[in-house]
């Protein structure tokens, strides 16, 4: 018995999952490569930008041809590990993005200097940690993965925050995230805790099972207890994931962390961390949401509905899902009202661009709302919308923050108002950020138009007054974030610097192609976007298996 | 004498510790007796964790925290603090907003635990006259294999989880490394 088990378990973990675990291993081994080569005297010279760079484009490969993204509708869901991990289209498309983005930010980090070689190995082996966290976090399975990839994605992160010593920002920025965070993980550990504790497994596809089925602590039907306890453990495993997409009211980290932190880390932050934790709410509302039966209600049996009817009216109509939609509803409401109005009063630009990302978090949940409503395969169109929104997002928020930090090294200054004049030195780089900006407005011949045209589409088909809702709140603040983006444009361009001016280019060539890279596919996305609307609808295929 | 409960005696016991010792670590103005009355909290939780049959996780929670976790947390503040070890002070407003937060979250906490019905009766509870054995299978487990339960849709296996903390503690150690060596040179904005 124990050898046909021990067999069994070899065969499954060296055959199947290895194998399709192999990017992230490579970036495991990267990390461990940077830091022995520095034993040796020959390594002592090696910038470990060169591994690093090496490992992660290695990783991207490994993602990118092994599986494919061409196989990407076809492919086979797969639990790996015995269930810790899955692998399915989801899985590999945000793989993908995060390696993808983790390849440019590498390239952004030494093109603004911001890692030397003495403290390069730590840098870039947080950022491997953390990329390997978030790698876990799109393709996690169980609870235990979901609760280690958020904390692997989250530690080596409020390093990074304070990645710049001897700034007291930076510290403080740093020791904020880390308070807040342990605070926030602490809340989801006991949500995770409630609902492992009430449905009797950690394991997503029989809490999901379970949930449908009302097994688990109430047997056959949810005793209202067991709903009640069920919401409360839902809004606190939403506490944990509301804080890493930042979303209110569990964004105050993001303001002072985004000032503190230099710009890099806050591409990192705001891309990465947001894409894997968006990854994550697809897979829990995909888990939590009755995916076979559109409109499934709970059978009751008359018994118990006679009691349900007496405790509450509201309860008797009750559906997890329902619930989880609201929630997510409101929360999406609030949260870009809310990042788009504070975003008005903002001198700083990295602090304004914390506001801008606490709006599009906004945006970027609200199809989860709308899949956790239609359920069922339904759930496809707004899950895909929610990739391809992040997709997009990667080389807006990218360009955006490259920008502010090419800028810091020439000009020295992070305030909007010292982007004064800055069309008469490079034209080039005023035209990206306008490229950028309007992008991050959703204006018509750029990529962002997409990004909010889909999300708001799967909304419009998902229907009901609560979607309808949210439409309008997108709308109005659509209009609300375009004055603020603007303003900025507008120094750039109109307004006149107040010392004598210098002429010379404020960036390099270098940074300047480096910029053209990730402007481009803002405009080339929005006249081509079929192949990347055609993979996300690809990725999302096989998330129901 | 037959008649008592041994049991509940104990977990009486356990819990009025545990929960004293928690109050005093929220009312203690010093930080090291915080840590102090930390450790005397967690090792009460641990004599309840022995009490539920939970043998394993009571000894963890006796090596990892009161044993590692906490004396190393004793250590860094007494070898770090250079004058008077810290002292917290709160003002009564804050005690007040705290307790408020605080109670309504117990409130809110105990409720919805003691709504749920299988949780309120005896039926799945463990009874210390068995004698525990969770340490096999759960180190099968760890290794990846779930010998308690080997045939369930859901018996994850540990075994990706226990390999991959390593590299994130790794990191973590990487990072604590770069944030405590001392700086080289003094980048300033500010």
């Amino acid at each position: 018995m124990l050898t046909s088990i021990i067999d069994h378990l070899l065969a499954d973990t060296t055959r199947i999952s290895l194998p399709l675990f192999y990017p992230e291993l490579v970036l495991c081994a990267t990390i461990v490569l940077m830091l022995l080569v520095k034993i040796f005297p020959a390594g002592e010279k090696l910038h470990s930008f060169w591994l690093a760079l090496a490992g992660s484009l290695l990783a991207l490969g490994l993602c990118l041809w092994r599986p494919g993204l061409s196989q990407l509708a076809t492919l086979e869901r797969q639990e790996l590990f015995t269930g810790m991990l899955v692998f399915d289209g989801l899985g590999v498309f945000l793989r993908t993005l995060l390696l993808a983005f983790l390849v440019l930010f590498l390239v952004l980090t030494k093109l603004t200097h911001l890692a030397d070689r003495e403290d390069g190995q730590d840098f870039f082996s947080l950022v491997l940690g953390a990329t390997l966290g978030m790698c876990l976090m799109v393709s996690a399975n169980h609870l235990m993965t979901v609760f280690l990839a958020i904390e692997m994605a989250s530690v080596p992160s409020y390093v990074l925050a304070g990645l710049v010593k001897g700034r007291r920002r930076a510290s403080e920025a740093a020791l904020k995230y880390a308070v807040y965070g342990a605070g926030a993980a602490g809340v989801m550990l006991y949500g995770i805790s409630l609902l492992a504790g009430l449905l009797g497994t950690a394991h997503l596809p029989t809490i999901g099972d379970r949930l449908i089925a009302g097994q688990g602590a109430a047997g056959p039907g949810l005793d209202s207890g067991v709903l009640v306890a069920l919401a409360l453990a839902a809004i606190m495993v939403l506490v944990g994931l509301a804080f890493k997409l930042s979303a209110v009211p569990f964004h105050f980290w993001a303001p002072d962390v985004f000032e503190g932190a230099t710009a890099e880390v806050g591409a990192f932050l705001s891309v990465a961390s947001k894409a894997a934790a968006l990854g994550l709410l697809i897979r829990l509302v995909a888990a939590a949401v009755p995916n076979d039966a559109p409109t499934h209600l709970i059978a009751v049996d008359s018994v118990r509905a006679q009691l349900v009817a007496s405790s509450s009216v509201e309860l008797s109509t009750f559906a997890p899902h329902k619930f989880l939609s609201i929630a997510l509803a409101v929360i999406a409401a609030v949260t870009c009202t809310f990042g788009n109005i504070a975003a008005y009063v903002q001198t700083n630009i990295k602090r304004m661009l914390a506001y801008s990302t606490i709006a599009h978090a906004g945006y970027l949940i609200m199809p989860a709302a709308a899949a956790a409503q239609v359920g069922g395969a339904g759930m496809r169109d707004p899950f895909a919308a929610i990739l391809i929104y992040a997709a997009i997002y990667l080389f807006m928020n990218l360009t955006a923050f490259a920008i502010v930090a090419f800028l810091r090294n020439s000009l020295g200054s992070e305030e909007i108002a010292d982007y004064a004049g800055l069309w008469r030195r490079s034209p080039w780089v005023v035209v990206a950020m306008v490229v950028t900006l309007f992008s991050l407005v959703g204006i018509p011949p750029l990529a962002g138009f997409n990004a909010k045209f889909v999300a708001l589409y799967a909304l419009v088909a998902a229907g009901g007054p609560w979607m309808i809702a949210l439409v309008v709140v997108a709308c109005i603040n659509t209009v609300i974030s375009l004055v603020y983006y603007l303003r900025v444009a507008k120094v750039m361009i109109i307004d006149t610097p107040t010392d004598e001016a210098e002429t010379s280019p404020a960036v390099s060539t270098a940074a300047a192609s480096y910029l053209l890279v990730t402007t481009l596919p803002m405009i080339i996305l929005f006249l081509f976007p079929q192949r990347l609307f055609a993979l996300a609808q690809a990725a999302t295929a096989s998330l129901f298996g | 004498m037959s008649q008592i409960h041994w049991e509940t005696a104990w977990f009486y016991v356990f819990a009025l510790l545990a929960c004293g010792f928690a109050l005093a670590v929220v009312f203690a103005s010093s930080i090291v007796r915080m840590a102090f009355y930390l450790v005397l909290c967690l090792a009460s939780t641990a004599g309840l964790f022995f009490l539920a049959g939970a043998d394993f996780v009571g000894a963890m929670q006796l090596m990892i925290y009161v044993g590692g976790t906490l004396v190393l947390l004793i250590f860094g503040v007494m070898l770090t603090s250079q004058a008077q070890f810290v002292k917290m002070r709160t003002g009564s407003g804050e005690l007040l907003i705290a307790f408020a937060i605080g109670a309504a979250l117990f409130a809110l906490l105990a409720g919805v635990a003691m709504n749920v019905p299988e949780w309120r009766s005896a039926e799945g509870a463990i009874s210390a006259s068995t004698p525990p054995h969770t340490a096999t299978p759960l180190a099968m487990g760890l290794l990846g294999a779930r010998v308690d339960r080997p045939l369930a849709p859901d018996a994850a296996g540990y075994l990706l989880v226990f390999e991959i903390v390593s590299v994130h503690l790794l990191v973590v150690l990487v990072g604590a490394a770069y944030l405590a060596r001392a700086k080289r040179r003094r980048i300033s904005h500010d």
